[in-house]
């Protein structure tokens, strides 16, 4: 398979699929397509002037502090492929700091949790959303019936969106606990 | 924070003290050194170590943690002294600046400069500086807040202000700047155990506006506590959840904590580690929902009944989030949940349904108001732009009427068109500010980028103190003086908070009998806005025009004192200024002050002085950044500053290993920087690692693949016991330690 062959067929997949399609490329080993001498074609005068084509620029706000900087997040076929500051953001002005310049990366981890975890004897195994939420509900709902909803401390988070913040307070209340907090005490 | 960061050019002087934005909030220094640069504006710097904004100030003082009050007063005393003061300003806006001013005449420069370690001429240098210099702002952030005296200190800085006529004004004001991107917004919507969003509290009204907001049976909500009781009762802080698992202290619950539920809190950032350990190894159940492993699983030794759910950032959703300048902006979603993360939102979702009350959640989103009621219009919901709408409608209290879902994404779409000092609006814009800063009383209202303006019109975002305690109090009005009207207002002088009832009189209106029937209680539970809309039409503030009040007669302290803290390197001061007495109940636990201080002379055994600092490539508990390659680069490891002189009398060199010591018996493995930043009575270290406790590496409770680059051990094992008295934030700023080679 041809680099532009992936390319092109990249524009129109999704990114889970392209990344498979990917894989299957490099089974092929370093030997082949890839390191053939033909494999390098002049770059088309579209891709000379932007690296991602098709790519669409999202703006959007840092998730470090709350100086509340700017974000200008390059998006190409779903995936997050540069990260611009925001030169004309009213309270940042262009200006990032080094957290800031780096959300990117965060989102893109490989130490991200990728999957619902459990451990069992002292061991993390991997399980299915369902088996998490089925298991995790029975529990606190015995507990519940046992001696009641102050049963749980729910500790939310100051990164929440004003959104989720909101309804995270009113989730403890229809549980039934005022046992609810974050990081900001005062 | 009563300004915006654009506006710190119009300041002649700043004062930060307890705050390091330079490091911990960059880009909102970059506006304080622009407004040095453009302005000559002074920045005075007040920390007990020499920090990288100290480096940046016109006058640095080193002051001795825990002691902010005495340095406050030691400024008033000078101010009152030489009538410094702005007499108009106390008189017609202020209530009982007498007393302050009684408490700070005994606070003599002498006494001050003993208390905090300040010398005297630097004392008077800089309040001659800052009171002469007006207008002058105050910045603070935790090195203020985080002390057993934390709601004290959040009242004497705001005093100076009123003292000085720096309120409500261009140059003046206080930046409180704030951590987490959305700490303000989560605060504001009441992620905390003492009130439901909007700081409504907890008491049967509020329940019942909330019920009403929500679409749901005040009765069904009610039977949904253990008994009603407790429905009223605040609930259990993150401060001290703890307790109600072990029950060590005294608790006052209607069942024990048996399971925690972590949904993107840095757990190593709190204090007493070692007690937050020892809960979760013994509650029943830990659920974790995060991007990243939350350290919480990681320093627990439980062998099962732990999960981890993968949950999105906040690239990974969309919604708003609130700046420390009370602007809203649109985030929004950049890509889709990553692996198999789903959003903090659907979470809820899943969960309320296997709890049974889905329904019931998500019914706000289909309502809207219609002729004064809370009714549904439709039988489903779009997130987040539904949920903006509810809180729009709900919560009245701070002013968040104003924030449509419309509105806030033409505010991101156009962000190049709005003034980067005044956050005003150009062409479409023109007429609001950037992220229509609180209080947005209505959907016309344009933002109020500084608090309690009355220069400028209500409707475009002016107004007086907010009427909140009352109309008079021992026999003196309450309200702000007959000379102090809001520009524009139908009403001369002070006015009383907008209800029901009052609302004829007070703005000399005929209600209609629809209006009546229409209109909610009070302007904070008005769910038809014509509250708004009448207050609108005379100019006015529904909060009304009040005196702003320097004394709190519900608190311990109704005039802030200084006291010691908990854990005070001058045993000497504890006898003189002694912390508050034992507090058998606040947030369902008892707290020891008085009798935890008085034990016994800690300092003795105990001699150094244990101060936290800020990094800047860290922040929270630092998880985050320490999965980044770059930014762990720059903090590898776990360390303290500590001063050669100190270090060397124990026989520790530069980038030896050694042990603190904390009074309550725990310690502390990490590499001493030999550094002058710290004097040889006190030592500095950052609060944002996990991964090593007490010495033992902690590596091999990482599910695979998720250890940071940097782990180290958290400073919040060693974190002294001490707790604010109001809010219980702990004392993680002001404690004592011992150092020894390791």
């Amino acid at each position: 398979m041809s680099k532009e062959m992936l390319k092109d067929a990249s524009l129109h997949m999704g990114r889970r699929s392209f990344l498979k399609m990917a894989a299957i490329g490099a089974s092929f080993g370093a030997g082949s397509a890839f390191a053939s001498s033909d494999s390098i074609r002049p770059a088309t005068e579209e891709e000379v002037k932007n690296p991602f084509p098709g790519s669409k620029r999202v703006k959007t706000i840092c998730s470090i502090c709350s100086a509340g900087c700017g974000i200008i997040a390059e998006v190409q076929n779903g995936v997050w492929v540069r990260q611009d500051v925001a030169q004309d953001h009213p309270i940042s002005e262009g200006s990032h700091c080094c957290k800031g310049i780096d959300q990117i990366d965060l989102v893109k981890s490989t130490q991200r949790i990728k999957y619902p975890l459990k451990k069992v004897d002292g061991k993390w195994q991997r399980i299915s959303w369902d088996q998490a939420v089925n298991e995790i509900s029975e529990k606190m709902l015995k507990m519940r019936a046992e001696n009641g909803p102050d049963i749980v401390e729910f500790l939310g988070s100051a990164k929440f969106s004003l959104q989720q913040a909101f309804y995270f307070r009113k989730f403890a209340a229809m549980w039934g606990t005022n046992n609810i907090d974050h990081v900001a005490r005062i | 924070m009563t300004q915006q960061f654009g506006d710190a050019v119009n300041a002649k002087v700043i004062m930060m003290i307890g705050a390091n934005s330079a490091v911990a909030n960059p880009i909102g220094f970059k506006h304080f050194l622009q407004a040095k640069d453009r302005n000559g504006t002074k920045l005075i710097v007040v920390d007990p170590i020499y920090t990288r904004s100290a480096a940046k100030a016109d006058l640095y003082l080193r002051i001795r943690s825990g002691t902010d009050i005495a340095f406050v007063y030691g400024m008033l005393h000078i101010i009152f002294k030489n009538g410094w003061e702005d007499k108009e300003f106390i008189e017609t806006r202020s209530y009982a600046m007498d007393q302050i001013r009684a408490e700070a005449a005994k606070w003599t420069p002498e006494l001050t400069s003993d208390v905090t370690g300040i010398p005297v001429d630097q004392i008077i240098q800089a309040t001659t500086l800052f009171a002469k210099n007006t207008p002058s702002a105050i910045a603070w952030s935790l090195g203020i807040t985080q002390h057993s005296v934390g709601s004290s200190n959040t009242r004497i800085l705001p005093i100076l202000q009123i003292a000085l006529g720096n309120m409500g004004k261009k140059g003046g004001g206080l930046y409180i700047i704030r951590g987490h991107d959305n700490v303000q917004g989560a605060t504001d919507m009441g992620n905390l155990a003492d009130t439901l969003s909007g700081y409504y509290g907890l008491d049967d009204n509020a329940w019942k506006y909330f019920a009403t907001s929500w679409g749901v049976d005040y009765e069904w909500l009610k039977g949904r506590f253990f008994e009603k009781k407790w429905m009223n009762e605040k609930g259990y802080s993150l401060a001290k959840w703890y307790q109600g698992v072990l029950q060590e202290e005294k608790t006052y619950s209607s069942a024990p904590i048996r399971a925690v539920w972590i949904q993107g809190t840095g757990i190593t950032s709190m204090s007493q580690q070692a007690k937050i350990k020892e809960a979760l190894d013994k509650v029943d159940l830990v659920v974790i929902a995060e991007p990243f492993v939350n350290e919480a699983a990681v320093l627990t030794s439980r062998k099962d009944n732990i999960y981890i759910l993968p949950v999105g950032t906040q690239f990974e959703s969309e919604g708003t989030v609130t700046a420390t300048n009370r602007s809203a902006q649109w985030r929004s979603k950049v890509v889709e949940p990553l692996y198999e993360s789903k959003s903090d939102e659907e979470v809820m979702f899943a969960f309320a349904k296997k709890f049974g009350f889905y329904d019931q959640f998500v019914q706000g989103m289909k309502m809207d108001v219609k002729d004064g009621k809370v009714v549904q219009v439709k039988n489903d919901f779009k997130w987040p732009d539904d949920a903006v709408r509810e809180i729009a409608r709900t919560i009245k209290s701070i002013g968040l009427s104003g924030w449509t879902p419309e509105r806030l994404r033409s505010h991101q779409e156009n962000w190049h068109m709005f003034d980067p000092v005044t956050l005003e609006g150009k062409g479409p814009m023109k007429g609001q500010y950037y992220g229509l800063p609180w209080p947005c009383w209505d959907d016309k209202h344009p933002g109020s980028p500084i608090l309690y303006r009355r220069d400028v019109p209500v409707a475009e975002g002016g107004m007086g103190f907010r009427n909140r305690f009352g109309l008079e109090h021992n026999g003196v009005s309450q309200l702000a003086d007959k000379s102090v009207t809001v520009a524009g207002s139908k009403i001369e002088g002070g006015y009383p908070q907008l209800t029901k009832e009052n609302i004829e009189k007070v703005l000399g209106i005929t209600l209609t009998e629809a209006e009546k029937a229409q209109m909610g209680g009070s302007w904070a539970m008005d769910f038809s806005g014509l509250i708004q809309q009448k207050a609108r039409e005379a100019g006015v503030c529904v909060y009304g025009n009040a005196k702003a009040r320097t004394i709190v007669w519900e608190f311990p302290d109704p005039v802030p004192l200084h006291r010691e803290p908990i854990h005070s390197p001058r045993w000497d001061l504890v006898q003189k200024f002694p912390t508050y007495d034992d507090q058998p109940k606040n947030f369902r636990v008892e707290t020891k002050f008085k009798s935890e201080q008085q034990k016994q002379d800690w300092s003795k055994e105990f001699p150094i002085m244990l101060v936290s600092m800020r990094v800047v490539n860290l922040s929270g508990a630092g998880m985050l950044e320490r999965t980044s390659k770059y930014l762990s680069a720059i903090t590898p490891e776990m360390f303290a500053n500590i001063h050669p002189d100190l270090a060397l009398k124990h026989g520790i060199r530069d980038r030896d290993m050694m042990w603190i010591h904390a009074p309550h018996g725990t310690k502390i493995k990490v590499k001493a920087y030999h550094n002058h930043s710290v004097t040889a009575d006190r030592i500095c270290l950052p609060y944002n690692f996990a991964g090593v406790f007490q010495g033992a590496d902690l590596s091999a409770n990482y599910p695979e693949g998720t250890k940071p680059y940097a782990i180290g051990e958290s400073s919040n094992t060693i974190t002294n016991y001490g707790f604010d008295v109001i809010t219980q934030i702990s004392e993680f700023n002001a404690g004592l330690c011992r150092v020894e080679k390791a």
